[in-house]
């Protein structure tokens, strides 16, 4: 049985425009999204702002009901039976708030212990296991206004895990910290999954997909574009190289007329510093260089590579659809 | 469960000393102007009526005016989401909360009923103490039932202070504090008898000096408990709206 | 010519942009449907005391109460500024201080002016009370000047809101003071003698005393004294706001403390 099932889930949201004459206008911010997860599966829902990550998952976890389509989180409706599913799904979103300030860490575990109805006799041996592996033990009496962002993130994640919950929805939860931060807390994760969690992780971040996920769903404008591990996702593109091309002063005509040349499968500009890189993805077997730098005479030119494309190739074109 | 509940978010409202003196000195005022104006009647009673009535009603304050917006903190916080996402029902999350609001009207009782002594030698005679603190503590969770039900009615509205603050002075002049209610119309009558604070306050009164308040105390869990089920059920509905309409995290 | 333009117009443009109990959510039951119980609690106070009559409790409250918008919205649009981080953007331009707030009190004297006159009109209703028909006009007047001299502490009450965080409880406090202090529900003569003279030295005592008056059928003369002491504290409590406001800003730029929320 799949854990977690999505079939042609629909979110659209209306929002009004103005004071004296309001216009409403319909904005579907997910527009049939379908997929299945395994038990014991890490899935991660790949895909840039705006694309419906966050609207996906708060249908899944009963925050959001959605305007079409069904899912089912252990068998049941999200819909139908939201508390069923409340009861066996952990939630965590990255970010400073979801916590009581004025309370310690401990009395937030607390508060939500009580709520997720853990029993009193386990919570305080639970409570203690979480803090550990969180991190946070001998900090758990200090007030949550003075954590920083990584604390407070390692709270959520203990937060979300007091009931046991069988499934876990991460959403962004590396976002805005350090690196060093963020690799503990991807251990943690990876950790959870060995516990044999099934877990839905949302994220923009290539290669924390990559290194965390079995498998991705990459999603763009609402609808899912490609799924698959990321060895599978990776391929997409690998037939073919990527040549980097680094130029200033780009004008913006140009990239046009680059994809025009034959054997050019996309191209994207990248921004690093004072140059625009053109990455130009190419046809397997294609000779394309002598042909895009034709199209860009009077273009002050730099450097030009070529190299092996990567996930996140493979993802900005997946996502911009070039 | 819910004593917990309780207890956390007592001392997270009680943590802000500076609010809290405010919502002790709100009520003083205009109990000093009672005072002061019942004070001419030169009658003994009446100034006790006017101190106990006025002890009372930094209960009624407190809850009506931070009830109102209590959802709108909890959005604002970030916590809300995580409330509703909780497998627990939503007015069984509430109805901690506003009862630790309502206590902290404890600290106005306090202070009034001290204030009234100091100042105007005012002396209520309390006949038996336990029936008083048990009315006092009724009349505590009644209105915090009252203050769960308004928290999720004006949810909608993002100035849902303002409609919090407009229901303090009418609180005040129906429900027996400062006035007796045979001096109003009947159709006030009516009104007054329907909502929990007037029998609290009989049951204060009758605690005060002696009488039997039972039957108060009854009327006024009883009406509470209804005023709560009422919330309670409006909860659900606004929470499904809220799930549709996306507003759960707005700010 | 441009300090006069910035006098109306630019006082108005800050009003709508700062004072944001503008919306009828907040407007209709804050200032208005609020003083109306004020009036009913402490006129049924009254009767339950036997003390006074209606008429007064209605005067009393009704010409006291134009003490929250004015408080507050002076203080919005002045501290407001502090919150959305436009004060100093504001003090930068070579606009003089005077017109500059001044001007924002206009559109302040005016909401006053409403509210009280509204809660006179309706709680008279209410309760029944008869104001002959011939004493409105100069009714309105002490009114009008009340407010303004309300909104002359309203600037006060904005320049302590630039140094101290809580606005609003500022504003709350003093509106509890003049409800106690300047004989709005208890006549001046039945406080304690210290009281009576600090509500002599309140804005809006005398302006109450003169309505009352005038309600009683007295001729606009006869309380021309109240008025004109009236008139005299609101222009003092204003000088001393605006002279606080100055002293502020100088010392905000001294110590950079401008911006400071």
């Amino acid at each position: 049985m799949l854990v977690v099932e999505a079939t042609d889930l629909r979110r659209s949201y209306r929002t009004r425009t103005g004071i004296v004459r309001r216009e409403k206008k319909e904005v579907e911010a997910v527009r049939g999204v379908s997929f299945g997860i395994e038990r014991g599966e890490l899935f991660g829902l790949l895909g840039p702002n705006g694309a419906g990550k966050t609207t996906t998952i708060k249908m899944l976890i009963t925050l959001l009901l959605p305007t079409g389509g069904r899912a089912t989180v252990l068998g049941q409706d999200v819909v139908g039976a939201p508390r069923e599913v409340r009861r066996h799904i952990g939630y965590v979103f990255g970010g400073d708030r979801g916590l009581y300030e004025r309370l310690s860490a401990l009395d937030n575990l607390r508060y939500f212990a009580e709520l997720y109805g853990v029993a009193p006799r386990e919570q305080r041996q639970r409570i203690g296991s979480l803090l550990e592996l969180v991190g946070l033990t001998g900090r758990e009496k200090e007030r949550v206004e003075g954590f920083s962002r990584g604390m407070r993130q390692r709270l959520h994640i203990a937060r979300g895990l007091l009931h046991d919950p069988e499934v876990l929805f991460l959403d962004e939860p590396t976002i805005g910290i350090d690196p060093v931060g963020a690799r503990e807390l991807r251990a943690t994760i990876a950790t959870l999954r060995e516990q044999g969690k099934t877990i839905l992780l949302t994220t923009h971040y290539m290669f924390e997909a990559d290194e965390l996920c079995d498998r991705i769903a990459v999603i763009r404008d609402g609808l899912i574009v490609a799924e698959g591990s990321p060895a599978v996702l990776k391929q997409r593109v690998s037939a073919g190289h990527v040549v980097e091309v680094e130029t200033f002063g780009l004008p913006p005509s140009r990239t046009d007329s680059v994809r025009s040349v034959q054997g050019v499968r996309s191209v994207s500009v990248e921004e690093r510093g004072q140059a625009q890189v053109l990455l130009v993805q190419v046809e397997p077997g294609a000779e394309v260089t002598s042909g895009v730098l034709a199209e860009l005479l009077g273009t002050r030119v730099g450097r030009v590579s070529s190299r092996e494309p990567t996930l996140e190739d493979a993802y900005v074109e997946l996502v911009s659809g070039a | 469960m819910l004593v917990i509940a309780y207890w956390l978010h007592l001392k997270m409202l009680a943590a802000s000393v500076f609010d809290g003196i405010f919502q002790v000195i709100w009520p003083l005022f205009f109990a000093t102007t009672a005072f002061l104006v019942y004070r001419q009647a030169d009658d003994p009673a009446v100034m006790v009526y006017a101190g106990l009535g006025s002890a009372v009603m930094g209960i009624w304050s407190v809850v009506a005016t931070t009830a109102s917006s209590l959802l709108q903190r909890e959005r604002w916080l970030g916590t809300l989401e995580l409330l509703v996402a909780a497998p627990t029902r939503f007015a069984l999350v509430l109805v901690p909360i506003t009862t630790a609001m309502a206590s902290l009207g404890l600290y106005s009782l306090t202070a009034t009923l001290l204030w009234g002594w100091l100042l105007f030698g005012i002396t209520v005679p309390v006949a038996s103490p336990v029936l008083f603190v048990l009315a006092i503590a009724v009349s505590i969770f009644s209105i915090a039932l009252i203050g769960f039900l308004l928290s999720v009615a004006v949810v909608r509205y993002r100035t849902a202070w303002a409609m919090g603050n407009m229901l303090e002075y009418p609180g005040w002049l129906v429900c027996g504090f400062l006035v007796p209610l045979t001096i109003f119309p009947t159709w006030v009558g009516w009104i007054a008898y329907a909502l929990p604070p007037t029998w609290g306050m009989q049951a204060i009164r009758s605690a005060a000096s002696g009488g039997s308040p039972w039957r108060d105390v009854l009327l006024c869990l009883g009406l509470g408990m209804v005023y709560g089920l009422v919330g309670a059920l409006l909860s659900e509905t606004v929470l499904r709206s809220a799930r549709r309409h996306a507003t759960l995290s707005l700010t | 010519m441009t300090s006069l333009r910035i006098f109306f117009i630019g006082g108005l443009i800050s009003f709508r942009a700062l004072f944001n109990w503008l919306s009828p959510w907040i407007y209709i039951p804050s200032l208005l449907v609020a003083p109306i119980f004020q009036i009913l609690l402490f006129a049924y106070i009254g009767r339950s005391a036997g003390i006074e009559s209606d008429t007064f409790f209605v005067i009393g409250n009704a010409v006291q109460y134009s003490a929250i918008p004015c408080l507050f919205a002076m203080a919005n649009t002045v501290a407001g500024e502090r919150y959305t981080q436009t004060l100093g953007i504001v003090l930068v331009t070579p606009a003089r201080r005077i017109p500059l707030f001044l001007g924002r009190s206009l559109p302040v004297v005016v909401n006053g002016f409403v509210v009280s006159m509204f809660s006179l009109a309706v709680g008279s209703l209410l309760l029944d009370v008869s104001i002959p028909p011939s004493r409105w006009l100069p009714l309105a007047l002490v009114v009008a000047v009340a407010a303004a001299s309300c909104t002359g502490l309203g600037l006060v009450n904005a320049a302590l809101g630039l140094r101290v965080r809580e606005t609003a409880v500022l504003s709350n406090v003093l509106f509890g003071v003049l409800l106690v202090f300047c004989g709005v529900n208890v006549s001046l003569d039945a406080l304690p003698d210290w009281m009576a003279t600090v509500g002599r030295w309140l804005p809006l005592t005398h302006a109450i005393e003169a309505a009352r008056e005038l309600a009683a059928g007295a001729g606009l003369g006869s309380v021309a004294g109240l008025i004109g002491t009236e008139v005299a504290l609101g222009i003092g409590y204003g000088a001393i706001g605006l002279l606080a406001l100055r002293l502020l800003e100088v010392e905000g730029r001294r110590r950079a403390t401008l911006e400071i929320q």
